[in-house]
């Protein structure tokens, strides 16, 4: 009960935040709410009980994302205004409020959270998982398990991504080499 | 109503981010704006993954001696990859953004339509 | 809060300003978080963590010495050769790891062709993540770096940090 209530109350913290960062002008006050709201979905992640997805949530949204775009407003430019919330337009405001509504509609047809009927938690593939990680790979952690040994093609495939984006941004600046 | 909020309310918030990362693509004129939208975005996504497969109760999936129930860690395997994705994706963007800067000297999308159209 | 655009071709935004108290709290802190970030790499088969988050972290750590002593400075301190290496090494040995158990006679990644029981998987799953945080901890700095020298034939040479710079005044 405590978990549901901490739940609830972080979960319209981050939204709140999101809202803040949306709303205000200054880039660089967006830039600030933006890395609180990473920390504020970690923490979610925390009491909904992933901590490999926390950790990387809170290192890389808040940590290196933040760095990244920092970096790139004192590389280009940081506009100055007097005001110092947005407009609020409307082609966006009707667009978002029609995808909301779309998505909100299929949301009762879903199981209630944390159900322990609902299809993923009691699927044959995750208990085989979870039965057997220890006594075929040797590692504790479910989730290394998977990602390595079970499913460690689409490890190579991310790894992939990761250096065809380095590759990318350094065609795009017409640079020759990192650093 | 009120009940159904009461179970479902991380399904509410994600559907609340969605909304608000769209809007901030659609409506922000700063182009580093936009990309901040594109990640609240996916952190929506993410939320509405990761509540599938969560249990009541449960503990994280790393097995122990006669540990409770445990947490799916199928979606959160899927969601460690997309947030990596996510941020090699924000790093290309922001490239473009620096590039485009040096090319036309500023970040405003307004501006940038219009240069674009008098080119 | 500045009134005008603040232009990084200007001399004043590019001096990078030497701040005492940033220096030696990044020269203490800097080593514990490199340590621990090789201690999430190592430590992700039994508890939370593995390569992606422990290259997050130590890549986090280089760039917090980028902030303190100058993106100049911080450039030629990390050779480019490590980093190149890092990221060329990380993804050799993950290929060359599947590649070895399809001539073993298993399929692509298939770590029981090898032959060895579970502790030698386990060892496996560590190399790979160790591969795996070079792979993302050399892309990530190198990333950065990129992104603060710029377009290179814009004309313009090479700023002197002006990150730094920028921060202070954004929050004086």
């Amino acid at each position: 009960m405590l978990v549901t209530i901490t739940l609830q109350a972080v979960l319209f913290l981050a939204l709140f935040i999101a809202l803040v960062a949306v709303a205000l002008r200054d880039v660089l006050n967006s830039i600030i709410a933006f890395a609180v709201f990473s920390f504020a979905v970690a923490i979610t992640w925390v009491l909904f009980a992933a901590p490999d997805v926390a950790l990387t949530e809170a290192a890389v949204g808040a940590g290196i994302t933040t760095i990244l775009f920092l970096v790139t407003i004192a590389r280009t430019v940081r506009p100055s205004s007097e005001e110092l919330f947005e407009s609020i337009g409307w082609r966006g405001g009707v667009l978002a409020v029609a995808l909301m509504g779309l998505l909100v509609v299929t949301v009762p047809s879903l199981p209630a959270i944390g159900s322990t009927s609902a299809p993923i938690a009691t699927a044959e593939l995750t208990n085989y998982y979870l039965e057997n990680a220890d006594t075929e790979t040797g590692v504790k952690n479910v989730v290394t398990a998977i990602l390595v040994a079970y499913r460690g093609f689409d490890t190579l495939g991310e790894a992939t991504v990761v250096i065809t984006a380095g590759l990318a941004a350094l065609i795009v600046l017409r640079q020759e080499t990192f650093l | 109503m009120l009940e159904l909020i009461g179970t479902h309310y991380s399904y509410f918030a994600y559907v609340a981010l969605v909304g608000i990362g769209l809007y901030a693509v659609i409506e922000s004129s700063n182009l580093v704006k936009k990309l901040i939208g594109l990640n609240i975005f996916q952190v929506g996504i993410f939320l509405f993954f990761i509540t599938g497969g969560y249990i009541t109760g449960g503990v994280p999936p790393r097995v122990a001696e006669g540990g409770g129930p445990y947490v799916s860690p199928l979606p959160q395997v899927l969601i460690l990859t997309a947030i990596v994705v996510g941020v090699s994706l924000t790093a290309v963007g922001l490239a473009l953004i620096v590039r485009i800067y040096e090319e036309y000297g500023t970040l405003d999308e307004k501006v940038l339509s219009e240069a674009q159209i008098n080119e | 809060m500045s009134t005008e655009e603040i232009d990084p071709t200007k001399e004043v935004n590019r001096i990078y300003v030497e701040s005492t108290i940033i220096m030696t709290t990044v020269r203490l802190v800097v080593p514990f978080v490199f340590a621990y970030g090789l201690f999430v790499m190592f430590h992700g088969a039994d508890s939370a963590g593995g390569g992606f988050q422990g290259g997050v972290i130590v890549a986090a750590s280089i760039l917090l010495v980028g902030f303190a002593f100058g993106i100049d400075a911080t450039r030629i301190w990390i050779s480019e050769l490590l980093t190149r290496m890092a990221i060329v090494t990380g993804g050799t040995i993950f290929v060359l790891i599947g590649i070895g158990s399809v001539l073993n006679g298993g399929a692509f990644l298939d770590y029981s062709a090898y032959g060895l029981d579970k502790t030698g998987i386990k060892y496996i799953i560590e190399i790979i993540e160790l591969a795996i945080g070079a792979i993302v901890s050399g892309v990530l700095i190198g990333l950065f770096f990129t992104l603060a020298k710029g377009d290179m034939r814009s004309g313009e040479d090479e700023q002197k940090s002006a990150e730094s710079g920028q921060d202070q005044e954004a929050t004086s």
